[in-house]
């Protein structure tokens, strides 16, 4: 596959393209995309995945946030082609199969850390991000990664219990998993 | 919805309205040298973090050169007493490389005090510099350690200050491929960022290749150009300097088209000059708890 994108006067088409290869919660995906098509609109129009939020579309507020091979970036400020070859995580793949909540938004409810909502999907896959790279982050590491998303409703109180719950229950977890 | 753009002059918020463009991600510098060659009207991309935002600014390229998969320019290494720091490192690994916090951690501690967790990850060094942002925060910190870009233009290779950023006529082309820090006479380096956006100062000081201490202190805002300021001491170590003479020394050189409506020429001395006095005593040791 050429990593240049496609000529679109010999394509015959408007606008260039480029294919893209990529994991999408564990699905691979194939999709040729116009150039300047951002993760935000790739995974939104083009996959229907609601839960990247678009709102700012600066990488200011967070709400698009999605995990590209583990680490949380803005999807409406990330081109599409950037994801090619990489495995891309959105809040929609985060609950089993059979609607089994994950640790994280059982925490979040459990907590009342979603209040509106608009902003628990980028929460949820910041607090992903997060238990991933350190299952047992201090506040002081939960605020610094929190605070790169914002909430409109009130306070962050709820929200960083809901990661601190949300760290115990994965922690909880561990010994099942291994034992099965 | 790009008719909408053409048509009414507007740039629509949606990404919609980006423009398309031909992609080349090049997977070798040689490569990507000669690409922009051929397209010298190319953008050069690298993290996307700002040039998407740039694109919803008006930015309209007809090509676009990724270096994401040249992986050449993600190299940090130390030698013979100079830090060289490819183009390409991001704020998280330049924060939390291991050459960077052996041979000059403060500035690993620098680079982690800046952007949130989605752009450590993904901002790098050379979009950051390039992007002439006068609210992004590394060429402050550079400017201050006196660092170099280093620029491969096609065979060309070219080396410009970091401070000189900000000079019109300062020629920057070709692809930046690295950033090199002299740390052979660097005593002490240090970021004071508690008062951004109104002003932020980075310090240093090294060995004056004569005798004495060279300080160099960079002030930036978020709505002005950074301004590199200079004070040579006679002093023979960091204790002997007299802070609160040295804070007002380089606060005075200050121009007067620093000041903004965030805050008064005057407001901004007084603040470098607090923060540069609050550098100093944490260099010396002398700071009060």
């Amino acid at each position: 596959m050429s990593l240049d994108s496609q000529d679109p006067r010999a394509a015959g088409s408007d606008e260039p393209t480029v294919e893209l290869e990529f994991e999408l919660n564990g699905s691979v995906e194939k999709q040729a995309v116009p150039t300047s098509t951002t993760v935000l609109d790739l995974l939104r129009n083009g996959f229907g995945k609601r839960g990247v939020r678009s709102s700012c579309e600066r990488s200011v507020c967070g709400a698009c946030t999605v995990l590209v091979d583990d680490l949380p970036v803005a999807a409406c400020s990330t081109f599409a082609f950037d994801i090619d070859g990489t495995r891309v995580e959105t809040v929609e793949g985060l609950a089993a199969h059979d609607g089994t909540l994950s640790a994280q938004q059982r925490a979040f409810r459990e907590c009342g850390g979603f209040q509106c909502g608009f902003c628990t999907s980028g929460m949820l896959m910041l607090t992903t991000g997060l238990l991933r790279a350190n299952p047992q982050p201090d506040r002081e590491e939960i605020r610094e990664w929190i605070s790169s998303n914002t909430c409109r409703c009130t306070g962050y109180e709820m929200i960083l219990e809901s990661v601190e719950r949300a760290a115990e229950l994965a922690r909880e977890r561990e010994p099942d998993e291994e034992s099965s | 919805m790009r008719a909408q753009k053409l048509g009414a002059g507007l740039i629509a918020q949606n990404q919609s309205a980006l423009p398309p463009f031909i992609l080349y991600r090049p997977t070798s510098l040689a490569e990507a040298a000669a690409l922009t060659q051929e397209h010298p009207e190319a953008v050069i991309a690298a993290g996307c973090s700002d040039l998407v935002a740039q694109f919803r600014e008006g930015c309209e390229p007809g090509v676009l050169i990724s270096l994401q998969h040249v992986d050449e320019l993600r190299a940090i290494s130390q030698e013979r007493g100079v830090l060289r720091i490819g183009s390409l490192v991001t704020h998280h690994g330049g924060s939390t490389s291991p050459e960077i916090l052996s041979s000059l951690p403060a500035l690993a501690a620098a680079w982690g005090s800046i952007a949130t967790v989605r752009i450590r990850y993904r901002g790098t060094l050379g979009g950051n510099l390039l992007a002439r942002r006068f609210r992004y925060e590394l060429p402050i910190i550079f400017s201050a350690l006196d660092g170099h870009m280093h620029f491969q233009a096609g065979e060309d290779l070219a080396t410009l200050p970091v401070s000189s950023l900000w000079d019109s006529d300062a020629g920057i082309s070709g692809i930046l491929t690295s950033v090199s820090v002299e740390t052979g006479t660097l005593l002490w380096y240090g970021y004071e960022r508690s008062m951004r956006p109104v002003s932020t100062v980075s310090l240093a000081v090294r060995k004056h290749a004569v005798a004495g201490l060279a300080i160099t202190a960079v002030c930036g805002s978020e709505y002005r150009r950074p301004f590199v300021l200079s004070h040579a001491a006679e002093a023979s170590t960091i204790a002997e300097l007299d802070a609160d003479f040295v804070g007002t020394a380089l606060a005075a050189q200050l121009p007067d088209e620093a000041g903004d409506y965030a805050g008064t020429i005057a407001y901004r001395r007084h603040l470098v000059s607090v923060l540069t006095r609050r550098l100093l005593a944490r260099a010396t040791g002398n700071q009060k708890k």
